[in-house]
């Protein structure tokens, strides 16, 4: 049995961790709401600025699970899977980069490389080192069975340990939901990872 | 539990079967030509283009007709059946005719069409999608999850694509010559292409071959070059042999990634002398099919499993003289051999890598 | 000039999101690759294009580049000599 050590939910309205409200925005604008969470996380890395919003998103989700369950440093550099979903792909940087060269201008090099849904998992694979398995997959609605069962394959594998997240990012909304699955029940959070569970979790936001 | 393959189809410009495709690649055809006007400052470019596919939603033609072929090289009653799944290998569908969902759409189509048990899955996970989604599916097959998995690869060319890699100054003005010392760059292409993998041999109409074991890895180093030291290709290639008790030995064939730039193919060739795969015979196939993004692993398998059926290894199109410091063995002449156990490799954008195992049926 | 160096400046640091640098982060004879603004790559196709939307400068080959994005100094030195 595997279990979620660590979870996180990111919309537009707020941002919680394992359940706990951590951030509200009073704001429309994505740029806020992602320059916010970012300066309250404390860091600096310079590369965050230059990623599109799935990936800073996608970023800020992985921080914060890691913010919450510091163990994940103990892991191996080939132990964690990345297994990543949204529904739309890169839409949103998709229709950037269109807009680049429409009307005869140049198609903008820097757009173009996020126009790939999984440079969201490159992006956490440096800033964190990790060289595990790594997927990205289309949905249409969050899909519990797929997490529960990919995950519970790859830990019973050659994985330790699996970050996941459901990441949306569209034109005036965020919403994005993280968890950590491992081996053991870590955090005594008593979440075994079964698609009721997570279904249960995904919709408490 | 023995995962098996086959049923293998590629629908390109060179035909709509993998024999087909098989014939034309060993005879030396490429699916490659010269187009009028087609980059973004209307330069010529090649690309290698399927002719006849002149519809809207080119992405949904492809994904139905590949499917369909498939279908019929396996038994009847698999197809909406609870017990499989359909796993599609894409980087961008039908974006040119739908920019908003240019994926799900497709998808809701295709399991009416087939009236599927379950909603497939859709992996877009840049050049390695193809791969990966073979991996998937044996992953599934292994863990009981479902006992058959139809995993077809599909993407159409674009000018968004297009004008996307010139845009990186990544587009070769000649056709692509992969690991060749004269390399310019890729040259885009379209196809769809598929396998059938099933944990049953009796559903495949022709005898079908054994996936041993595949895994994927990422470089950790940067989201649109490749690594230098080739290492998320090395550590993923390290772990399928690892995990499918396999040794460097065995390999009798590498269907390399080789999209015919720069950095990619020397990234390559480091990759396999850290593995010390320097005299396995090599290729890469983007010569004959361009490079085809979320089809790419899977016609490059089902090429690479033809030439198991057919003990006939085929030369890298393009590849002259060594052009990458590696120190490997690029197939210059098609090869008559046994073979028996081939090693696919991929890698793309976001640093992703992923590579499989294929053999013949001991 | 030194109007010109300070736009490019400001024009590097919006078209490459350098949010975490001002405009007196850098001098004009600083390196602008391999070392302190961390650019790759990418970010050299992207001064290629911003060569050609805003000055009508157009690079033949990504290569020119090298030396041209050496620093503000030759850059602002090149973009004079080859404006139109």
């Amino acid at each position: 049995m595997n279990y979620i050590s660590s979870y996180c939910h990111i919309s537009s309205a707020s941002c919680s961790v394992n359940g706990k409200i951590i951030n509200t925005f009073n704001t429309d604008s994505l740029d806020e709401i992602i320059s916010e969470l970012y300066t309250s996380l404390g860091i600096k890395y310079s590369k965050f600025h230059k990623m599109d919003e799935l990936s800073k998103v996608g970023f800020i989700g992985t921080e914060l699970i890691k913010n919450s369950f510091p163990e994940i440093e103990s892991y191996g550099e080939n132990d964690i899977a990345l297994l990543f979903s949204n529904q739309r792909s890169s839409a949103k940087t998709d229709i950037k980069f269109l807009d680049s060269y429409k009307d005869g201008g140049i198609p903008s090099p820097s757009l173009f490389v996020y126009t790939l849904p999984n440079i969201l998992i490159g992006e956490i694979s440096i800033r964190n080192k990790w060289f595990g398995e790594n997927m990205f997959t289309i949905s249409k609605n969050f899909d519990t069975e797929y997490f529960t069962n990919y995950c519970n394959i790859l830990l019973n594998k050659n994985a330790e340990a699996a970050l996941c997240g459901w990441v949306n990012v569209d034109d005036n909304k965020i919403e994005a939901f993280f968890f950590f699955v491992t081996k053991k029940d870590l955090k005594q959070l008593n979440l075994p990872l079964e698609s009721k569970i997570l279904s249960g979790l995904y919709t408490a936001s | 539990m023995i995962t098996y393959i086959g049923s293998e189809n590629i629908i390109s410009p060179l035909g709509s079967s993998a024999q087909e495709n098989f014939l034309q690649v060993k005879n030396g055809k490429s699916g490659i030509n010269l187009f009028k006007n087609v980059g973004v400052g209307k330069e010529d470019l090649h690309l290698s283009k399927i002719k006849i596919l002149t519809v809207d939603y080119k992405f949904d033609y492809l994904l139905s007709n590949c499917l369909n072929n498939i279908v019929n090289e396996s038994a009847a009653s698999i197809i909406d059946s609870e017990d499989t799944i359909v796993i599609i290998s894409t980087t961008k569908g039908d974006i040119e005719d739908n920019l908003t969902t240019p994926i799900q759409q497709s998808i809701n189509k295709l399991q009416k069409e087939f009236n599927l048990a379950h909603t497939p899955i859709v992996i877009s996970n840049a050049c390695i999608s193809g791969v990966l989604a073979m991996n998937t599916a044996n992953n599934f097959i292994q863990s009981n999850t479902y006992k058959h998995a139809f995993v077809i690869g599909a993407d159409a060319i674009s000018s968004f694509v297009l004008y996307g890699f010139q845009s990186l100054y990544a587009v070769s003005d000649e056709p692509c010559q992969p690991f060749d010392k004269e390399r310019k760059g890729i040259t885009l292409g379209e196809a769809a292409a598929g396998v059938l993998m099933s944990d049953d041999e009796s559903v495949f109409k022709t005898e079908p071959l054994e996936f041993v074991e595949g895994t994927s890895s990422n470089d950790a180093n940067h989201i649109s070059g490749p690594s230098r030291t080739g290492e998320g290709l090395y550590r993923t290639v390290s772990k399928t042999l690892e995990l499918g008790n396999v040794n460097v030995a065995e390999i009798d064939f590498i269907s390399a990634h080789g999209t015919g730039t720069l950095f990619n193919d020397e990234m390559e060739s480091i990759a396999f002398d850290r593995l010390d795969m320097n005299n396995i015979p090599l290729n890469s196939l983007k010569g004959y099919f361009g490079h085809t993004l979320g089809a790419a692993g899977l016609i490059e398998s089902a090429i690479a499993m033809q030439s198991i059926r057919n003990n006939t290894l085929i030369k890298s199109l393009g590849f002259k003289e060594e052009g990458t410091s590696g120190g490997i063995n690029i197939l210059a002449e098609n090869l008559e051999k046994e073979v028996t156990t081939i090693l696919k490799t991929a890698s793309g954008f976001g640093g992703c890598n992923a590579s499989a195992i294929i053999r013949k049926l001991k | 000039m030194e109007d010109l160096k300070e736009k490019l400046k400001e024009q590097i640091i919006d078209r490459l999101n350098l949010e975490d640098v001002n405009v007196t982060d850098f001098s004009d004879d600083m390196p602008l690759f391999g070392g302190g603004l961390g650019l790759d790559s990418i970010d050299a196709l992207e001064l290629i294009v911003l060569l050609e939307n805003d000055y009508g400068i157009e690079l033949a080959n990504p290569e020119e580049g090298k030396e041209i994005f050496d620093t503000i100094n030759s850059l602002a030195d090149y973009i004079q000599k080859n404006r139109k």
